[in-house]
């Protein structure tokens, strides 16, 4: 046996005894079962991919749709009895097949009342491009009959060739028409590249900008980086809309790779209801210069302020919150969170339901690179965590990429997928996407999903608030990139533990508007529908007060005209 | 970029004289032979920073290119010298100027630069290209104002041609091009005790490493290709054996680096994305010796060519060795086996450790450039003046002084130290194997006996 054979013996072995099969563990890898057969493929090694959480035909069960590679995406049907079915041959996706696809999300972009999905793409599959860009991809959705048709074009999406990573949906402008944020790591080309020559090619390692698209009225996306002030370049792996600040519109959290050399992360501060982002990252010191793959989004204390785990090559950062007038401070250290991987999707879940805000991160080497490191799973106790990946039964040595969180069968607790890559070469361990379904957890629960009228639809931009047991819990509703090129559940979770009311639930829906509820039932899912505002048209105004400076000018005419007569 | 072109004291002077020449026939401040090589020289270095997708392999190549052709575009001219067709590997004869012609030899050296430069430098911007044809004129006006028409046009034409011969040339060594394969897909990286693994705290986003066939490139001069390889301690965990302290010294630098450590260290990472690289280092302190010293316009070209395959061969080489080994950096061997939290002071270059580059070159450059100029020979080097404070490692881009050639490829070498990515025996072998390439440059018959 050679060296490295032997090697990877050792590391089957370890494996083999990290995860025994007869162990009982409260997270249990039901991915065969439930029927998931997906690995992602990569396009030469290291980038990709993801998955995201979206309920197609509104049937109440959450589906998935899984990025490929250079291999087939999957559209993952929840047939509401723990198994999924891909239903993507019949999909209307196929065309995804010419493309290395790389990051979803989902939201409604043209408000229909159905999740649409965009997907990022680094290269297409025919070989055919000497340097690699592609489009970006838009799938209306028809309407929840599970089936999507092309838009990209009809969209303005068609010629912004990249090399695109992390997408997310967010609401910059606060408009209810769900706006993209889009990651990208190589230089951008818009249109045809033509005759390609030398200085092309050398030049197209270069850092690129990323794309703020607004949405506009749910007809077509407009590029607005110089507009909103994103001017940066860099080695992007994309970002997240979140309100770090408590102002209720959504700034954004931007993950760069090789901030060491090129440019930092970047934490840009919504200056709704103008049109534009101020650069706060020096201020708040979340200038990280690492190499940044994603972010968990949460309050991990419950003090109302959104803290951010950054993810990184060897040691990740947590980024907690030190109110508006202050930095953030790296707490990883003290918090218990700094273990040593190469880490990409992260997601902070309630997943034993005691309140607090646990963290699981999905780990894999940059392939073909392939030493195996198993997943974390970060336990919280009341603001300090503890690694449990392997008691959990989630330390996967797959090859991670992006992680998502949702509740498969509707019980109450949250499970976790993970995206892995197939090794490029040997690899001593098993490798390919996982589902862990959470069976144990023990408490109250409760699951709010926003239903937006002048809101996205879905509540994509808005947070909600529950107040229970003498704690505030928040939730921002995950337009994606709260992980790695994936996208969370829309559906805001709590844990209530041996709470069995809630006294109150405020929405604040995107642009700062709150609305509340008090004592809804626990251990159910809640709908709450947003109240609009009463809207009255400008012109009416304008009209008003015309008419009142027309009264108060005739009567003031009429007085000086009775006074003349007088005199 | 512009800032930049027109901070160097001789970009001030051409940008004047082109401005003049554009305005009006006045010549401008006079310019010298020797100026017209040095602000080539400048152009050169120019070029090779402000290229995407440069490295010091390719770099290397480029200077050893444009420095021959500067000196064959020249050495015509002078009886006491020696073309070097005929001695360098598969050059066998270049273009000889027509007998009884009369020639203007910088305006040959004017378009040979512009011409080698923009053959070499293929994949440049077409600003770039443009810049360079922008010199070439402006020394064009300036030296055929008061020439004979066929003189000039003879003298260029001239240049042109040994320009073409030496790019042809250059198109069989096995480094034409190579930006096009900077990184090769497809190699399956040798796995071995204390073999190189692809970095975690990295320069770039390759993991693969970098023109692993270029030692394969045909050398300057044969006698390169026949160096024997160097010998390197052998793998060795156990603590205190002489391949461990190796790394264990390496640690403990890094642990107790001071600022002028840490200023070294920055100052000749000379990383290719925003720098001349290492080679153009070496070339750029040539063209500081030649600002001092002012030799004739022989004595330049001839040092350039001398420094350009130095550093050229120095790189086939070392790359050669560093396949041949493919060693692991100390980021690979320090958090395994002596601190698991460790990490170097500088980022890692993307290819094996054994020996180093830094080293090789800058000892090779300095062999030659002592030969030509002397041991002593005290200059400040101001490469990265100005440049922005090094944030992430708190650290200014402090000018350097030294009192000789020798002292600047130490500290080149030792700056590899500092930056905890290589480890003395890298840096030592380094050196001592320049010092060989260097010496097999010289040997070639530059004058006539």
């Amino acid at each position: 046996m050679n060296l490295q054979k032997t090697r990877y013996f050792i590391c089957a072995l370890t494996w083999a005894c990290c995860v025994p099969a007869w162990a009982q563990t409260p997270f249990t890898d039901v991915t065969e079962q439930a029927g998931i057969a997906h690995v992602f493929h990569v396009y030469e090694g290291t980038f990709g991919g993801g998955a995201t959480v979206f309920d197609i035909d509104n049937d109440g069960f959450e589906d998935l749709f899984i990025t490929g590679g250079t291999g087939d995406d999957a559209l993952y049907l929840n047939q509401g009895d723990g198994s999924f079915r891909n239903i993507y041959e019949d999909s209307g996706l196929t065309l995804t097949r010419g493309f290395v696809t790389q990051g979803v999300v989902s939201a409604d972009v043209d408000r229909d009342g159905y999740r649409d999905l965009f997907i990022t793409t680094i290269n297409t599959t025919t070989g055919a491009e000497e340097i690699p860009r592609a489009k970006n991809l838009l799938f209306l959705n028809n309407r929840g009959d599970l089936t999507f048709r092309d838009a990209t074009t009809d969209y303005g999406l068609e010629d912004l060739n990249s090399f695109s990573t992390g997408p997310s949906f967010g609401d910059a402008n606060a408009d209810g028409y769900p706006d993209l944020f889009v990651g990208n790591y190589f230089k951008n080309f818009e249109g045809k590249l033509g005759v390609i020559k030398d200085a092309t090619i050398v030049s197209a390692n270069q850092t690129a900008e990323p794309y703020l698209l607004i949405n506009k009225g749910g007809s077509t996306f407009e590029p607005a980086n110089e507009k909103y002030g994103i001017g940066h370049k860099g080695f992007g792996f994309g970002g997240v809309f979140t309100d770090f600040d408590n102002d209720g519109d959504q700034d954004l959290l931007v993950n760069q790779d090789f901030g060491y050399k090129a440019v930092p992360n970047f934490l840009y501060e919504n200056r709704y209801p103008d049109d534009s982002y101020l650069d706060v990252s020096e201020a708040k010191e979340m200038d990280l210069k690492i190499n940044a793959m994603g972010a968990a989004v949460g309050d991990i204390d419950n003090n109302g302020l959104m803290d951010y785990y950054v993810t990184n090559i060897k040691f990740n950062l947590l980024m907690v919150n030190q109110g508006r007038e202050q930095p953030f401070a790296d707490e990883a250290k003290q918090r218990g969170t700094n273990n040593f991987a190469i880490s990409w999707g992260a997601n902070f879940a309630d997943f034993d339901l005691d309140g607090d805000l646990d963290l699981y991160v999905s780990n894999g080497d940059l392939n073909p690179n392939c030493v195996p490191m198993g997943n974390f799973y970060f336990e919280n106790n009341e603001g300090y965590f503890t690694e449990k990946g392997r008691e959990k039964g989630v330390n996967d040595y797959g090859i991670g990429r992006g992680s998502i969180v949702f509740d498969m069968e509707n019980d109450g607790d949250l499970d976790i997928l993970v995206v892995n890559q197939q090794a490029v070469l040997e690899y001593p361990v098993p490798s390919s996407t996982r589902l862990f379904r959470n069976d144990s957890a023990q408490g109250h629960w409760l699951k709010i999903a926003l239903k937006g009228l002048q809101a996205e639809p879905n509540g994509i931009g808005s947070r909600v608030t529950v107040v229970s047991g003498g704690q505030r819990m928040i939730r921002e509703i995950d337009g994606g990139g709260s992980s790695h090129l994936s996208q969370n559940s829309v559906i805001a979770h709590f844990g209530l533990g041996k709470h069995t009311g809630v006294d109150s639930v405020i929405v604040t829906w995107t642009g700062g508007k709150k609305q509340y509820l008090l004592n809804p039932k626990v251990d159910t899912l809640l709908t709450i529908e947003e109240i609009p505002d009463e809207k009255t048209d400008g012109i009416w105004w304008v009209l008003a007060v015309l008419g009142v400076l027309g009264i108060t000018g005739a009567l003031y005419l009429r007085q000086r005209k009775k006074g003349k007569s007088r005199a | 970029m512009k800032w930049l072109l027109l901070n160097r004291p001789g970009y001030w002077l051409l940008f004047l004289c082109t401005l003049t020449l554009g305005c009006s026939r006045d010549p401008g401040p006079p310019m010298t032979d020797g100026d017209v090589a040095l602000e080539w020289a400048r152009m050169t270095t120019y070029i090779t920073q402000y290229t995407p997708s440069n490295s010091p392999t390719f770099a290397s190549r480029a200077f050893g290119y444009i420095g021959l052709c500067m000196y064959e575009s020249v050495v015509n001219a002078y009886p006491a010298y020696n073309s070097m067709a005929g001695q360098l590997s598969g050059l066998e004869a270049l273009p000889k100027p027509r007998e009884g012609q009369a020639y203007h030899w910088v305006l040959s050296m004017n378009a040979a630069q512009a011409s080698i430069l923009k053959q070499i430098y293929l994949q440049t911007s077409d600003e770039n290209k443009a810049r360079v044809d922008s010199l070439e004129q402006a020394v064009y006006r300036k030296f055929s104002d008061t020439l004979d028409t066929a003189v000039a046009s003879r003298s260029v034409a001239y240049g042109r041609q040994v320009a073409d011969a030496i790019f042809q040339w250059s198109k069989t060594d096995g480094g034409h091009r190579g930006y096009l394969r900077n990184f090769d897909k497809q190699m399956v990286h040798p796995e071995f005790p204390g073999s190189w693994k692809p970095p975690l705290f990295a320069q770039s986003f390759s993991h693969h490493p970098l023109h692993p066939h270029w030692g394969k490139n045909r050398t300057f001069v044969r006698a390169n290709r026949e160096l024997p390889t160097p010998g390197m301690l052998p793998y060795d965990t156990v603590p205190g054996s002489p391949y461990y302290q190796q790394f264990v010294q390496v640690y403990e630098k890094e642990r107790e680096l001071t600022q002028a450590e840490k200023e070294a260290a920055i100052w000749w990472g000379d990383d290719p994305d925003v720098s001349f690289t290492p080679p153009g280092h070496s070339y750029y302190i040539a063209t500081l010796a030649m600002e001092s010293k002012r030799p004739p316009l022989i004595k330049i070209a001839e040092t350039y060519a001398k420094t350009g395959m130095a550093v050229a061969d120095a790189f086939i080489k070392c790359w050669e060795w560093k396949y041949h080994f493919f060693s692991e950096r100390p980021n690979t061997f320090i958090p395994r086996f002596i601190d698991p939290e460790w990490e170097s002071f500088w980022p890692d270059p993307p290819f094996p450790a054994f020996p180093s580059g830094h080293a090789i070159q800058a000892a090779a450059a300095a062999t030659v450039l002592e030969d030509s100029l002397g041991e002593a020979f005290a200059f400040t080097d101001r490469a990265h003046e100005g440049r922005e404070r090094d944030e992430v490692r708190d650290t200014d881009f402090v000018i350097r002084s030294f009192d000789s050639f020798w002292e600047a490829a130490r500290e080149t070498a030792d700056s590899r130290f500092y930056g905890g990515i290589h480890t003395p025996q890298d840096n030592e072998v380094g050196l001592a194997e320049g010092v060989k390439v260097a010496k097999n440059i010289l040997q070639l018959k530059w004058k006539k006996s």
